[in-house]
Parts: C-alpha cells; sequence; structure tokens
C-alpha cells in the first residue's frame, strides 16, 4: 500500500477546503452549486477512504513525519463515520438554506476544514500534532456555529464554546508539558515504552499531565463536569452545524481518546476507576436535562450528554480481551446515523428561520406527513435503543463488552439510563402520532433532504446487520 | 548562582504582571501590565539558552502582538464609565483561588518530583537559528506544516466572523 493512498483522504479535503475557498470567490457559484460541490468533496473523500487497505499499523511517511501519523483499520472506519456524517450535514444545510437566511459561501470551506481537523485527529501519534489538528477542528466549528452575527442566540453559542473551548485547549497545553517533563517525549510510541519501562502511576507528571489532557478531550466529548455548554452551544448553532457537531466532532473525539487510552494498557488501568463514576454521572445527568426539555434541539444536546456516557462505558472495558475499539465506532456510526437523520428531517421540517422546534410543534406530524413521521420515529427508536435497529446493537455491544470486562453494576447502570432516556424519544412519537394536526407543515422547494432521511433510515437497519470487525 | 536570583526575579516578575493583567480595572492597565509578564518570559528563555526563541518572544509577543491588543484597545476608546461596575469582583477571586489551591497544589507536587539540578542539557550552539531550524525541519515537519492549515482556518474564519452580510 503506498503511503499516500494512506493519507490522501485527508489531503482531498484539505484540498477540497481550500477549493471551496477559492471558487466562492467568483460570482458564477452561488449557493446550489457551491452546495454540490462540498457534497461531492465529502462523498468522494469517502470513497477514498472506503478503497484504501490499512489493515495493521502503516505509519505514512514514516522518516519525513518522523511517524507522528499512524493509520490502522480503527483510524479507517473512524475517518469513514466522519466524512458521512460530513456529507450528511452538507446535505441538511443545503435544505437548510433554502428556508433560513444567513448562508456564506465559505460555509462549505469551513465544514471541510473541521473535517481536515479531525480525519488528522483520528490518526495523530504525538501530542503537538494533536494539539493542532484540534484547534483546526476547534477554530472551524466555532466559525460554523457563530458566522450569523445578525443572531443573538448564535452570539452567545460562540462566545460560550470559544471561551470554554479555549479554557480546555490551555488545560490540553499544560498537561501535554506536564507529560514530556515526566517521560522527556510526546511521541505516543515513547511515552507508551517509558510506561512499560518504569511504570505509569510512579511517574506523577505523566500522571498529572495526562490527568489534564484527559480533561480537555472530556469538555470535547461534553462528559459530565463539563457538560454544561452543551445545551446553549447546540441550541444556538445553526441546524446542519448542531448535527455536525453532535455526530463528527464526537467520533473524533473518541477516536483520538481511545487512542490516548491505549499508549499502554497501565495508563488505561489507571483511569478505569475515573471513568467507571464519570459514566454514571455523565448517563444520569444527561438523562435529567433532557427530561425537562422541551425543545427538540436542546433535548438532542441533552441525549447527546447520556450517549457520551455509554461510549465512556466502552472505553472502560476497553483494550479487555474480545472487545476492542470496535464497538466504541460501531455505537459511534448507529449513534451519527440517527441523529443525522433526525436532524436532516428537521432540517426541511423546522421551516422558516427554524420557527418549528418544540415538541408541540410537531403535533400530529404523522397525519400530514407520514412517512418523515415514520423516519423520525425510526431514529428515535434506534436512539432509544430499540431492536432491530442499529442503536439497539450498538448498544448491545456496550453493555456485553462491559460484562465481560467485569462491570456489571455498568452495565446495569446502562440499561436502567437506556429505560428512562425512553421518556423523551418517545415523548416525540406519541406527539407526533396521537395527536391532532395543526400545521400543514409545508415544505418551500424540492430538496435533497427528504430523500437523505430515508437513505438514513435505511441505514439505521442496514447498520444493525453489520457485526463488529476489528 | 546569579542564574538563579535571575530565575527567581524574572519569575516573580512575570507572575506579578499575570496578577496586574486579571486585577486591573482598565483594560489598558490590564494590557500593559501583560507586556511585563511576556517580556520577563522572554528574560527566562534566555536563561534557559533559547536565544531564538527569546528574540522571537520580544519580537513577536511583546511586540507585534501587543501592540495590535493597544491598538484595539485605544481604537475601542473606553472611559471608565464605559467599565462595568463589578460590586462581587472579589468575591469571585477569592472563589476561584479556594476552587484553584488544589490544582496549585497537585502542580507544585507534579513540579518537585522531576529531577532538579541536572547537568547540563545543551550542547553548544544549542537554541541557535540553525540548530531549530534543523529540528523544526526535520524531525517536526508535519506539525510545522499543518500550521499553515491552521492559520489558513483562523484567517478565514475571522473574514467569515467579521465580513459583510448581504
Amino acid at each position: 500500500m503506498f503511503d499516500v493512498m494512506v493519507i490522501l483522504p485527508l489531503a482531498a479535503t484539505g484540498a477540497g477546503a481550500i477549493l471551496i475557498m477559492l471558487v466562492a470567490a467568483f460570482e458564477t457559484f452561488r449557493r446550489e452549486g457551491i452546495s454540490i460541490l462540498g457534497m461531492g468533496l465529502f462523498a468522494f473523500a469517502f470513497f477514498i477512504q472506503l478503497t484504501v487497505d490499512n489493515s495493521g499499523d502503516i505509519y505514512p511517511f514514516a522518516e519525513v513525519f518522523n511517524g507522528m501519523l499512524v493509520a490502522n483499520t480503527f483510524t479507517k472506519v473512524a475517518g469513514l463515520i466522519i466524512l458521512a456524517c460530513g456529507f450528511f450535514s452538507a446535505l441538511a444545510a443545503q435544505t437548510y438554506f433554502t428556508q433560513n437566511k444567513g448562508f456564506v459561501l465559505e460555509f462549505y470551506c469551513m465544514l471541510l476544514f473541521a473535517a481536515f481537523g479531525m480525519l488528522l485527529l483520528t490518526m495523530v501519534a504525538e501530542l503537538i500534532t494533536l494539539f493542532i489538528a484540534l484547534e483546526i477542528m476547534s477554530l472551524a466549528v466555532y466559525t460554523l456555529v457563530g458566522y450569523d452575527r445578525h443572531s443573538v442566540v448564535r452570539a452567545e453559542a460562540v462566545l460560550k464554546y470559544l471561551m470554554l473551548g479555549a479554557f480546555a485547549g490551555a488545560f490540553y497545553v499544560m498537561g501535554a508539558v506536564l507529560v514530556y517533563a515526566g517521560t522527556g517525549s510526546t511521541s505516543f510510541a515513547a511515552i507508551g515504552a517509558v510506561v512499560a519501562d518504569s511504570g505509569y502511576l510512579s511517574n506523577p507528571a505523566l500522571v498529572g499531565g495526562s490527568f489534564l489532557i484527559l480533561f480537555a478531550f472530556l469538555f470535547k466529548a461534553a462528559a459530565f463536569p463539563f457538560h454544561a455548554w452543551v445545551i446553549d452551544v447546540y441550541d444556538g448553532a445553526p441546524l446542519p452545524v448542531t448535527a455536525f457537531m453532535a455526530t463528527a466532532v464526537k467520533t473524533s473525539i473518541f477516536a483520538v481518546l481511545a487512542n490516548f487510552l491505549l499508549i499502554n494498557p497501565e495508563v488505561h488501568q489507571g483511569w478505569v476507576t475515573f471513568l467507571f463514576y464519570l459514566s454514571i454521572l455523565t448517563m444520569f445527568a444527561g438523562n435529567l436535562i433532557a427530561i425537562g426539555q422541551q425543545n427538540l434541539k436542546r433535548m438532542l444536546a441533552a441525549s447527546g450528554i447520556v450517549h457520551t456516557g455509554y461510549l465512556l462505558i466502552a472505553l472502560v472495558a476497553l483494550g479487555s480481551e474480545r472487545f476492542s475499539g470496535g464497538a466504541i465506532l460501531f455505537y459511534l456510526a448507529a449513534y451519527g446515523v440517527a441523529t443525522l437523520g433526525l436532524f436532516v428531517a428537521l432540517s426541511y421540517l423546522s421551516g422558516q428561520d427554524e420557527r418549528r422546534v418544540s415538541f408541540d410543534d410537531f403535533r400530529g406530524l404523522a397525519k400530514v406527513r407520514p412517512y418523515s413521521a415514520a423516519c423520525i420515529a425510526i431514529f428515535l427508536l434506534s436512539m432509544a435503543g430499540i431492536p432491530p435497529t442499529a442503536g439497539f446493537m450498538g448498544k448491545f455491544y456496550i453493555i456485553a463488552g462491559a460484562f465481560q470486562a467485569g462491570h456489571a453494576v455498568l452495565a446495569v447502570l446502562g440499561i436502567v439510563s437506556s429505560i428512562l432516556s425512553l421518556w423523551y424519544y418517545l415523548r416525540l412519537i406519541i406527539v407526533m402520532y396521537f395527536r391532532e394536526p395543526e400545521q400543514r407543515f409545508e415544505v418551500a422547494e424540492l430538496t435533497l433532504a427528504p430523500l437523505g432521511t430515508i437513505v438514513l433510515a435505511v441505514c439505521v437497519f442496514a447498520i444493525s446487520f453489520y457485526p463488529v470487525v476489528l | 548562582m546569579i542564574d538563579t536570583y535571575l530565575f527567581f526575579g524574572l519569575a516573580l516578575l512575570s507572575v506579578l504582571g499575570a496578577l496586574g493583567l486579571i486585577l486591573f480595572r482598565h483594560p489598558m492597565n490590564g494590557a500593559m501590565s501583560f507586556v511585563v509578564t511576556l517580556i520577563s518570559l522572554a528574560g527566562l528563555y534566555a536563561l534557559l539558552s533559547a536565544k531564538l526563541i527569546f528574540a522571537i518572544q520580544l519580537i513577536v509577543y511583546a511586540g507585534a502582538i501587543m501592540s495590535l491588543i493597544l491598538f484595539i484597545i485605544m481604537f475601542l476608546n473606553i472611559q471608565e464609565e464605559d467599565l462595568p461596575v463589578d460590586t462581587a469582583r472579589w468575591f469571585y477571586l477569592a472563589g476561584g483561588i479556594v476552587l484553584l489551591a488544589p490544582v496549585a497544589g497537585l502542580l507544585l507536587k507534579i513540579v518537585e518530583s522531576l529531577p532538579g539540578e541536572a547537568e547540563p542539557l545543551t550542547e553548544a550552539g544549542f537554541g541557535g537559528v540553525k540548530q531549530v531550524g534543523l529540528v523544526l525541519f526535520q524531525q517536526w515537519l508535519l506539525p510545522f506544516e499543518i500550521v499553515s492549515i491552521l492559520l489558513l482556518v483562523a484567517l478565514v474564519g475571522a473574514v467569515v466572523l467579521a465580513g459583510k452580510r448581504g
């Protein structure tokens, strides 16, 4: 396998972003053209990534890059999920901006730049490169959240995200410095070697450093003590951006978190207890917040916290026998498909200026638009974990993994939390099916989103038949 | 011996500057106090024989970036009456100190655990332009290259955030 093939999806995303940036300067290209171009670039990168054979650990351009990038099946699948999320977010944006103001041509450029940072993030094996990749992703997402200055909600969202994100970045850098002080290197391989040599807990700088690095990741993944920003930021961002943040950002952060914890089994072992309590608190805090929400976007943001909790369970069980990163990626794919499906459906159902966003606004949707309502019901059932959807299989793998790793308490609490989450998922289904319609749910123009919704609904079932391959 | 005194002097100055940054009410005073921090940090880099970083710290941070910040503050023309009245300021400050004290304790413990008073780590020519360049373009090529993407994202992002809307 040629090295250039391994980084080709990365290069294609980066080059695509620059291409859109240049093309946006010409008068001839308007919103429609740029939308199709953006989606096409995501699809192109997706298919390259699909054809790359990354079995084993490949260090692309090991001499030139000094082994700072590593590609394997785990990074390949994570990249595929990210690019698919990018594609469907672009599709949602295409529809969303036919009914909403505030489009800039650079929107797709920032989307692709963010995807570039994420792809890089899944592959990095070095702390400084990791920081730069993290910042590329974050800066692009900050811009996407808040570029519409006329809206106060957006401005509030971007301010909160930017300030807290800067803190998380500072924590990360401080942590990386301490890890370097403790081990004398920033490369994952060298840190792993030092840990194997002299132990993990006997090295205070390394422990403190990785603690601060975990802080930063948990913030970005919206885990328990750092989850407060999520609701306002997801609510304030435009719908397609919320979809992108909820799925792609989470995928890349969990990919890099798993890579970091797997530097050495001892590092992972050192954090198991911490992650154990954190996953429980994250699940139940998320559920409590979600139950109280009236707004769909806020409910989805809160349910995103709950799903972070499940993924943390997977991290606790990570690396134990017969359980690897595969379950994490499977869950991310299942969660991503359902979340994106909901957001793509909302992108054409929410109407002008996002006016239909609360539970009550969707009263009787099933009578007016039965297919859309059926798709939304499928997505909600998948998120709640009802068989035979992908969400059920994802939860099944994670809970089975927790049992195998000897964390029966965690598995049981995961099931309890899953039952609790039915409350807010079924609520929307009840509202859609058992209330009389008051609105006509008119859709402005012929757009791609209804088609995308159906494709994603099929994916919900298709993914559940895939076994965990890693 | 003299380098130890220098270190403590510069470290004290940089911490005082940082304290001034958060304690002064007027942004202009805060910015001037931040200059003290940046310059004393440059001094600390010089103590570590990082010549190039010392120069860059003075030229780029204490020079270019600080003048930009000062320019923006002057541009906004902030008067005394524009400043918000924050009555609970000392309260928040005390709360912050209480919250951060355990973290500071942890950091102190970590720093104590590091091997101190090691033999000089630097060889001849360490920290010069040539040496930094060699390390940067041989070992750290990938981060160096992707920083350009980061800067591009920041640039496009700034234009998008501040640009004119139709």
